[in-house]
């Protein structure tokens, strides 16, 4: 194995471990900065392959992502945590033990699954696509099992940050265009949700099964 | 061929030696029993040395088709391991008259059931293998519901396994009675030879047809829950073959499918997988979590059984592309199941001991045996030790073999395999690390630490035989765990008869040694190494100092601060799983009863506390019961169609017949 | 000039013996700095240990032989991973057969003769102990045993020596995903086997929190001395066996003498720095509740299943 693939490699799961690591732990600020990792990872992904294959708008979509998903965004999110500082994850719908083994169960998935993806694209960089539909799948789950409003925008953003994953390894280069535009959708989604994040502590929720009471 | 018939004969003349009276019965037959025993082991040792068979066929007995017999080496090593596993329990069983099972029916119904279970390796036809099937079902049967006149307990267990295994034993006959079907005469060659050409759809169907039948008798998970119930019911030599004998037979007839069938479809063996590893986690969760010595020992029978099935998947799922490790999970399995019928024996007879000496089976009023049952607890020792996969025990050796053959099979996999692989393994550890709690607490709970009950306290140590019979399986449990040469030399053979033998494993007298693979294990260089440094530091200890010569104090341990400690105080075999339990506890959702009546005059001032927590069966809550119910409802209703008209009755006689001819032509 | 693998052996041995109470007391001291104390010396676990060995030996009233003998167990089980781990060199003794799982279940061995030897004891305690720690030990085994799995795939190999000696020989498998997970795995593993924080407070003296001090809470003289030196033997090991998988630096490839003592150092150095950052890490962090446990030890099985499907597929 060349040290290429072992570095690709590597980036490319620590994109999957960040968004294990957003089910593992339980304060807000930990998910938070695991997500700051995870786009760090992905950011690196990027470099890696643009380095490789010589790519110039590779690298400078590393570099936006760097800025957007490893900075901008968390740190944003990182305010709405500091209002209210030592906010936990307490009590998940799913229980930690369980999401994990949840999690394991799906990257086992997600490697059944992209077997024709894989095929596809080939090579090294080919092999890793199921670790980006892993996390796609994880923050499917991240939304579905756990209750703060916070959570769910991070696994709204472990989708984004798994699907941006597959592009890359996918196409070897997303134009500079598309990643531009899918990655201030992003921005410009975190930005309201953030908005409305604040407003719904504001009134008091904070556990989005407690919106259930405005059906009354 | 004249060997087996012996067998038989002999088998049939010890069930009819039962008729002799009360004060030589059991001796007598015991004694015929033994040499049948020797007998059939040393036809299978036969076999397995010379590598040939032992076959014949002979067109009386059974109209139409006859008996065939075929001892193959694969038959021939299930035959050898039930021999010393019959052996044992025949001898226990002579101490253990003055327990139970000394009656007429009990000691014939155990000459035929030891027969059977001796015979049904070498069976060569469908027929001959239904029969004896049956046979071996029903005989032992009598012996699960041997106690039915004193306990309700027996007769549910004796309902639940007579079910099961008839269920079971349906499927079996329909998969085998399809394949014979189309094969041009029953014998199981024929059919090996006729059944590549069978769609598969019609394979696949006969695969899980028998797949089911026989993991029903194995005690996988759901259909294990008959495994609870009459282990812990039978009559302890009866509980230790049917741990260490009967249900390796549902992995024989798991085997033989895969013989009669190949290899098959990928999908089969991830349905067995499937399956196993339910077992392996849900057995070995139950065991640690249940406080009846032989109820434990039951679950992790199931859990065994699962790990066994497991093994048999991967070889089926390394079968195409990976022959060599396909091998080497054959014969690991095949180590696992000897090894398992050795120490489970040992541990069923054990605690056949312990309820002989104190009338208890529950972990929570036993204890304290460890100095007045010496033997006995020395002897469980090495089977829970056994049992809990430690160097240098044969349970190791199955252990280590079973990974390494998943190690093997990671080369060249597709992703499926891959992925069931890192499941399996993920799967054996946590049950290996699920059966150490189970049988610390068996060992620790029940034989250490100071007695919890007065029977306890009054045990004595059992008679002779008693003492002897687990001694023997456990002896071997050391030496097949630190000489494994010779076993795994006559596993080879058996294997080489399901598929030609590729695993590369060379068997050492010492270890394990698998040169392609760089994997390697000494279990006798580990054991010794490690008693010769127990012993220097043994040495070490005893030079310690000026005072090390004294003697030894004991003192009340501490009880932080109480003067006395008293043996209640100890921690039981439901608070030693407790934790495990609250870990599990969506898995398990044991039911808690806490009940506290306070005082009339205040709320504070608490009067009396009532604590209950019921841990049972989850599969037999959730699936049995509400079916049970169901069919109990339907029952009721049905009662409707019988009002007592005999023209009524008539009708429908008639009107079947009607639709008969219509559906006909 | 080179050494007989027996002498190999023993100096692995000597080195583990003499150091594993020197690792306990080097981590205790940076511990008591970091908290402003002064501390006890390095040498403090060597002195109790000398002390206790000359004390009269001691043993509850209604204990049985296991009792007596789990302590020489422990020790000479961790005795014989010491001889027989790729440590100093890759040339110990009875090298071709150095398994992976062999050495963890004969550590297991020691594991649970003194849980055994704890429910022994019949007091409540002894039984706190054993169940807290045999539950934890059944939870670390599938992140420990699928580890190995992940650790074993570049030679398919479980051969301790195999791997480490890959590792030592191509740099990049030290770097593949799969090799980095299992070890982010194996750290977990090992703050749960050797009893550290976040698992269990090794400096705790109240029962009701205790798990591996419950478990020897009976033992003392020379029996408690044989108990405090194979546990901190089994430290040594666990982080020896995980600093040489990590980085394989320094290990002798050979048996040649000087080689030989060049491994002696590289080890001491690495174990150390291992050590003292358990020590700052320990720290800086509190002690799970018993019932978090799982969601520690789940994480742990998750990253190294991550690392076996990730490595054999990237093959």
């Amino acid at each position: 194995m060349t040290t290429f693939a072992n570095a690709l490699g590597s980036a490319a799961v620590l994109v999957t471990v960040g968004a294990v690591v957003v089910l593992w732990r339980h304060r807000l600020r930990s998910i938070v900065a695991a997500l700051a990792v995870q786009g760090v990872a992905l950011a690196a992904t990027a470099a890696l392959l643009g380095v490789h294959e010589h790519d110039r708008g590779l690298l400078v979509v590393a570099g936006l992502v760097l800025l957007v998903k490893a900075a901008v965004i968390p740190g944003l999110l990182a305010r709405v945590v500091a209002a209210t500082p030592g906010a936990r994850e307490s009590d998940p719908l799913v229980n930690v033990p369980a999401s994990l083994v949840v999690a394991g169960l799906l990257t086992l998935g997600a490697f059944v699954a992209a077997r024709p993806i894989v095929a596809l694209v080939g090579g090294p960089t080919g092999k890793l696509v199921p670790l980006g539909l892993a996390t796609v799948l994880i923050g499917f789950f991240t939304m579905v099992a756990r209750r703060r409003a916070m959570s769910q925008v991070v696994g709204l953003l472990l989708v984004d940050n798994g699907i941006a994953l597959v592009a890359f390894l996918v196409t070897s280069g997303v134009p500079v265009i598309v990643e531009l535009g899918s990655t201030l959708d992003v921005l410009f989604g975190v930005v309201v949700l953030r908005v409305l994040l604040a407003r719904l502590s504001a009134l008091g929720f904070s556990d989005l099964d407690q919106l259930r009471s405005l059906h009354d | 061929m004249i060997v087996l018939a012996l067998v038989a004969g002999l088998g049939v003349f010890a069930t009819l030696a039962a008729l002799a009276s009360r004060a030589v019965r059991v001796q007598l037959v015991a004694g015929l029993l033994g040499l049948v025993e020797v007998v059939a082991g040393a036809a299978a040792i036969h076999v397995l040395a010379t590598n040939r068979s032992i076959a014949g066929h002979t067109a009386s007995l059974v109209p139409f088709t006859g008996v065939t017999i075929d001892l193959t080496p694969l038959g021939a090593l299930f035959t050898l391991t039930t021999a010393v596993v019959a052996l044992a329990a025949t001898i226990h069983w002579v101490g253990y008259r003055r327990h139970a099972m000394s009656s007429v029916s009990a000691s014939s119904a155990f000459a035929l059931f030891v027969t059977s279970l001796l015979l049904v390796p070498a069976a060569g036809d469908v027929v001959t293998f239904l029969v004896l099937w049956e046979v071996m079902a029903l005989s032992s049967l009598v012996l699960v519901a041997h106690d039915h006149a004193k306990r309700d307990e027996a007769r549910q267990a004796a309902w639940w396994y007579g079910a099961m295994t008839q269920g079971g034993a349906a499927l079996i006959t329909l998969g085998l009675v399809v394949l014979a079907g189309h094969a041009a005469n029953p014998g199981f060659s024929a059919i090996a030879a006729s059944a590549s050409h069978l769609p598969a759809a019609t394979r696949g169907a006969v695969f899980l047809a028998l797949f089911i039948g026989f993991g029903a008798k194995a005690g996988l998970v759901p259909a294990h829950v008959w495994l609870p119930r009459a282990h812990a019911e039978a009559p302890a030599p009866a509980s230790a073959l049917l741990s260490g004998a009967m249900v390796n037979l549902g992995i024989y007839g798991i085997v033989l499918a895969r013989t009669l069938l190949g290899v098959g479809a990928t999908w089969w063996w991830l349905v067995a997988g499937f399956f196993g590893v339910i077992s392996a986690l849900y057995g070995s969760l139950y065991a640690a979590t249940s406080a009846d010595l032989k109820r434990l020992l039951a679950y992790s029978t199931s859990d065994n059984m699962g790990l066994v099935v497991i093994g048999l998947s991967a070889s089926g799922l390394f079968a195409a592309r990976n022959p060599a490790a396909s091998s080497l999970a054959l014969v690991a399995t095949l180590f696992l199941v000897t090894a398992h019928a050795l120490y489970k024996s040992t541990l069923f007879l054990g605690a056949g001991s312990v309820q002989y000496a104190t009338h208890e089976r529950d972990l929570d009023r036993l204890g304290g045996l460890a100095r007045t049952m010496p033997i006995t607890t020395a002897v469980v020792v090495i089977g829970a030790l056994a049992v809990a996969a430690l160097p240098p025990l044969n349970g190791f050796g199955a252990e280590w073999l079973v990974v390494q053959s998943l190690v093997h099979g990671l080369t060249n996999a597709d992703p499926v395999t891959t992925v069931t692989t890192a499941l399996f393994v993920a799967a054996l550890a946590l049950t290996g690390g699920l059966t150490i709690v189970a049988f610390v607490k068996a060992v620790g709970v029940g034989f250490l630490g100071r007695a919890r009950s007065e029977s306890a306290e009054r045990a004595r140590e059992v008679p002779v035989s008693m003492r002897i019979a687990p001694a023997i399986t456990a002896a071997a449990c050391v030496i097949v765990g630190v000489a494994p040469g010779l076993a795994i030399t006559a596993i080879a053979r058996a294997s080489d008869a399901v598929a030609p033998n590729r695993s590369g494993l060379a068997a050492t007298l010492s270890g394990f040694h698998l040169e392609a693979l760089r994997g390697a294990v000494d279990p006798l260089a580990l054991a010794l190494g490690a008693v010769a440094a127990t012993l220097v530091v043994a040495g070490l200890r005893r030079a310690g100092g000026p005072r090390a010569g004294a003697k030894l104090r004991a003192f009340e341990p501490w009880g932080s601060g109480r003067a006395v400690t008293s043996a209640r105080m100890q921690y039981t075999a439901t608070s030693f799983a407790e934790p495990l339990q609250r870990v599990f506890d969506d898995v398990l959702a044991p039911q808690h009863d806490l009940d506290v009546s306070h005082a009339l005059e205040s709320r504070y001032y608490v009067e009396r506390v009532a604590y209950a927590s019921a841990n049972d069966d989850i599969v037999e809550r959730r699936l049995y019961r509400p079916v049970l119910a169901l069919a109990a409802v339907l029952g009721v209703r049905a009662r409707a169609l019988a009002n007592g008209s005999v023209h009524r009755y008539l009708a429908y006689g008639f009107v079947v017949l009607v639709i008969a001819l219509v559906v006909v032509s | 000039m080179s050494l007989a693998s027996p002498l190999i052996g023993a100096v692995q041995l000597a080195l583990v013996v003499l150091g594993g109470p020197l690792l306990l007391g080097l981590m205790r001291v940076v511990r008591s700095r970091l908290e402003g104390r002064d501390g006890p010396p390095v040498s403090q676990p060597w002195r109790d240990i000398a002390k206790l060995a000359r004390k009269q030996r001691t043993r509850p009233s209604e204990s049985s032989w296991i009792f007596a003998a789990a302590p020489l167990v422990l020790v000479a089980t961790a005795a014989t991973v010491a001889v027989l781990a790729p440590l100093v060199t890759l040339a110990p003794p009875l090298a071709g057969s150095t398994d992976f799982i062999a050495v963890i279940f004969v550590l297991l061995v020691g594991s649970v003769a003194l849980a055994l030897a704890a429910l022994d004891t019949g007091t409540a305690f002894g039984g706190m102990g054993a169940s807290r720690a045999l539950t934890i030990g059944a939870l670390v085994e599938p992140a420990l045993l699928v580890a190995v799995l992940a650790l074993s795939l570049p030679l398919h190999s479980t051969n301790l020596i195999a791997i480490v000696a890959n590792g030592s020989r191509h740099v990049s498998t030290l770097l593949g995903p799969s090799h980095l997970l299992a070890l982010g795995s194996f750290i977990v593993v090992i703050l749960a086997e050797s009893g550290r924080l976040p698992v269990d407070n090794p400096s705790t003296h109240l029962e009701l929190t205790m798990i591996y001090e419950a478990l020897i809470l009976e033992y003392s003289g020379p029996d408690l001395a044989a108990v405090t030196l194979g546990e901190s033997m089994r430290l040594a090991i666990w982080l020896g066996l995980f600093v040489n998988l990590v980085a394989p630096v320094g290990i002798a490839a050979n048996a040649h003498a000087l080689a030989v003592v060049v491994g002696l150092v590289a080890l001491s150095l690495k174990v150390a720095v291992v050590g003292i950052a358990i020590a700052i890490f320990e720290v800086t962090t509190a002690k799970l509740r018993l019932f978090r446990l799982p969601e520690l030890l789940a994480g742990g099985f998750i990253l190294a299943l991550l690392g076996v499907v990730t490595g054999a597929v990237m093959r």
